[in-house]
């Protein structure tokens, strides 16, 4: 596919755009400055065109069966393909210039990299909303219906053709767009102001006439208001054109927003990838009942979503429908926050006493240095709101751990509730500062991969008891691997058989030998892994008996199986057990433990599909089977090789993991010695 | 796995940057003195007192340093002014890294990086190993990643 042919003088014009202003300049120089600036204009913008004819040119996209193709470059050309599934969203996005021509730019975004993956400038809108539905339809084609085929594939294009129906889930009234333009405040115009001013006031006081202190003070005041009043203006100016006609639906398993006025965006957030939500609201917000959401991805690279931060945020809504919202993409149920010990309290009036007395600080070196007599104490007013203030940081604070979500909540001024997903955590950070050791409090950072962390919005749990975030860490750490288990159950419900052989029947007499000399202690499988290294050699000899004891076993390992799926899911403390436990379903047959699997991926998955193992799971060519045909004899040894491994494990931490492990770790173990 | 300590040629090389470090930064102080500001113990005494911080920095983040692969996580507990635990899940680790800088040549060491996707901290670099120590790090992580499995986070 190509680009729209009104691309080229688009290009080409944002191309030599810049040039226009240096030409300008040329031109008003001197007498021969016009024409010059007019040639010398002409062959850039020629060169421009010619250039962006072979962009065109070079320039093809294609919709293979699993990835997009994206061929580019004039001078180093390059060849992209981008996995489906890989892609976290699409993003349509037209400028008014880009409206009148009938062209759109669509943007792919995937985890990795430091820029958009895939950008494709410029199409039709119609092709960019093809693009977009094909995208989403191709990717659940990918994932869903591998084995459907040809009749996956129709049914998909049927869907495809009409779309999923979109269901509304926000959109955005005259009265709530009026409300984020006046909330809104675009500090940016006093930030530059104050950069610019902060190296000017040497030379600016001398310019300060002699007047009286008041009527200077006045001035500054006035200034002040006004470029307040500007600061305000321009931010609803900007919120308002950013957030005109927002539109939030659901659509399948994606979410699709539509905002803007000048330049409008477009795109879709599939579900699955969404890693974080943020709930933030500030006092002027929480006084109406207001707060505004935001929906995060993996999808942009740090400090580029540009303005508005995350592209599907909802501006602002009523407290309870952000929350109904939030709901319907991360069921988390009703968050009740656990605060920092009181006595934290006195840690931030400290910090802010601190602050406030550097402000005092710096407002009496501006007054010896420039030496109007200002009253430099002002300042020191703000101590009076250092108590509240303290009172208020400690109250935002908290952090509650639900059933699959963390939620956490911060800031006095603009509070910001975090919602985690366990299975979504990447890493856990716990760290103390000096001050935090001082006071023996820490910090959990719940890291994802959305992408504002450099804004400091990933979820934090601030200021809590050493022992209470040390059992926060551990929890969260559990609730991530039970999180995972979860997940892998449910993915692969239907493929268990591409899983390892001997992983199953190494934890078979195992369990089966726990079962013999144990029959009551059945949950407990750190146990079984102690009891099992005794009759292990029995069992192995007794393999043929344990193949047929198998079907007897049924019963009791059925039991074993529900009692640890009951007890172990829904609590996560029992991760382990989940992990360790063969998770025996109704039909009796042992699933192997994918947590542990390690499977030899450089193996085609046919030769374990083989369904061999159904019939031949005698733990003794268990561990033969994979190494080929070794003669049974051999298993005898096997056994006491496994026995001193899991001996190993249980000196490491408890875990009765596959025998590769340990002589590994044994080895890295000595090398570094 | 029980927590390992770097080796303890690292704080060599620590103190090296350490030494670097309080050079730049007496640089002003030199110059000051240069231009007649300031007497001349002013940049002997910072670069001394830099120095001493950065040595003694050096030594506790050493002594502080260890790392532990566990059972379904790799556990880094470090910082010396800012104490830090990370907890690596092995599912989620994106690739691994061996790596030698030029300084780390000088000193036979190397270090391993540990790559996630998440957005602060993504990359874990535990330093001061030795070269075999590093690669082994590496193929053991590597293998331990592969075996947890994880599906996509991203």
């Amino acid at each position: 596919m190509k680009l729209a042919p009104q691309s080229v003088p688009y290009r080409a014009l944002q191309k030599v755009s810049g040039f226009v202003v240096i030409a300008f300049f040329v031109a008003n120089s001197n007498d021969w400055g016009l024409p010059a600036a007019a040639a010398a204009g002409g062959a850039i913008l020629l060169a421009a065109l010619a250039y962006e004819v072979a962009y065109y040119r070079r320039f093809a996209y294609e919709l293979t069966a699993d990835t997009l193709d994206i061929s580019s470059g004039v001078i180093s050309r390059r060849e992209r393909e981008i996995p489906y599934r890989r892609i976290q969203n699409v993003d349509v996005s037209q400028s008014v210039f880009q409206r009148a021509l009938g062209i759109a730019a669509v943007d792919l975004e995937t985890a990795g990299g430091s820029s958009t993956e895939g950008s494709i400038r410029f199409v039709k809108p119609d092709e960019a909303t093809r693009l977009r539905r094909e995208v989403q339809r191709r990717k659940s084609g990918s994932s869903a219906g591998e084995t459907d085929g040809t009749a996956g594939d129709d049914e998909a294009a049927d869907r495809g053709a009409v779309g999923p129906e979109e269901e509304e889930l926000f959109a955005i009234s005259p009265g709530e767009l009026a409300l984020v333009g006046a909330l809104s405040f675009d500090g940016r115009l006093i930030g530059l102001l104050a950069f610019l001013s902060s190296g000017s006031v040497p030379v600016l006081s001398g310019f300060i006439p002699e007047a009286s202190a008041a009527a200077l003070t006045a001035t500054a005041i006035v200034a002040v208001g006004g470029l307040f009043l500007v600061s305000w203006v321009l931010g609803a100016g900007v919120a308002f054109s950013n957030y005109y006609g927002f539109r939030l639906s659901r659509a399948g398993d994606e979410l699709r927003y539509e905002r803007g006025l000048f330049r409008r965006y477009s795109g879709s957030i599939p579900t699955e990838k969404v890693q974080t939500l943020t709930i933030s609201d500030n006092p002027a917000k929480r006084a109406l009942g207001y707060a505004s959401l935001s929906i995060e991805t993996a999808g942009y690279a740090p400090g580029q979503s540009g303005d508005g931060g995350s592209q599907a945020a909802v501006p602002i809504a009523t407290t309870d429908r952000v929350y109904r919202l939030a709901h319907e993409v991360e069921s988390f149920g009703a968050p009740t926050f656990s605060r920092p010990p009181k006595r934290i309290r006195w840690r931030y009036v400290f910090r802010y006493a601190i602050a406030v007395a550097v402000l005092v600080g710096i407002a009496f070196a501006i007054d010896w240095y420039v030496t109007p007599d200002l009253p430099w104490y002002g300042p020191a007013v703000l101590l009076l709101a250092v108590p509240p203030a303290a009172h208020l940081k400690w109250k935002h604070r908290g952090y509650w751990l639900g059933d699959d979500h963390l939620l956490t909540r911060n800031g006095f001024w603009s509070r910001t509730v975090t919602v985690v997903p366990y299975y979504r955590i990447q890493t856990v950070i716990d760290s103390r500062t000096i001050f935090q050791r001082r006071w023996d409090v820490a910090t959990i950072v719940a890291d994802t991969a959305g992408s504002s962390s450099l804004a400091g919005t990933s979820a934090a749990a601030v200021d809590f008891e050493l022992d209470e975030a040390i059992e926060l860490r551990e929890t969260l750490q559990e609730r991530l691997q039970s999180a995972l288990t979860s997940h892998r159950d449910r993915r692969d419900r239907f493929e268990w058989f591409e899983g390892d052989v001997d992983e199953l029947v190494e934890s078979d007499p195992d369990a089966d030998a726990a079962e013999a000399t144990d029959a009551a202690d059945t949950t407990e499988i750190e146990g079984a892994a102690d009891t099992a290294e005794i009759p292990d050699a029995e069992g192995v000899s007794d393999a043929r008996g344990t193949a047929t004891s198998d079907a007897t076993e049924t019963a009791t390992s059925d039991a074993d199986g529900t009692d640890t799926e009951a007890t172990g899911i829904p609590d996560a403390t029992d991760a382990e057990d989940v992990e360790e436990s063969p998770d025996v379903p109704d039909d009796g047959v042992i699933r192997p433990d994918f947590s542990t699997s390690d499977r030899d991926y450089s193996e085609p998955a046919e030769r374990i599909d083989t369904g061999e193992y159904a019939v031949d799971r005698f733990p003794s060519d268990a561990d033969v089977a994979h190494r080929g045909d070794e003669p049974r004899e051999e298993s005898d040894d096997e056994p006491t090789v496994d026995d001193g491994s899991t001996a190993d494990d249980e000196t490491d931490g408890g875990s009765a993991e596959s025998d590769d492990t340990t002589p590994a770790d044994g080895e890295t173990a000595d090398g570094e010695k | 796995m029980t927590a390992q300590t770097l080796h303890p040629r690292i704080r060599v090389v620590w103190v090296l940057r350490a030494v670097l470090v309080a050079a730049v930064l007496s640089l002003p102080f030199a110059g000051a003195y240069y231009l007649g500001r300031l007497p001349m113990w002013a940049p002997a005494v910072a670069g001394g007192v830099f120095l001493a911080v950065g040595v003694v920095h050096a030594v506790l983040k050493y002594r502080r340093w260890s790392y532990e692969i566990r059972e379904d996580a790799l556990y880094l507990d470090r910082g010396v002014v800012t104490q830090v635990r990370t907890t690596v899940p092995l599912v989620r680790i994106q690739h691994v890294d061996s790596r030698r800088g030029p300084v780390e040549r000088g000193a036979g060491l190397a270090s391993c990086v540990v790559y996630t996707a998440g957005s602060r901290g993504a990359d874990v670099r535990i330093p001061g190993l030795t070269p075999d120590g590093a690669s082994d790090l590496r193929e053991e992580l590597k293998r331990l990643a592969i075996r947890a499995d994880g599906e996509d986070a991203v």
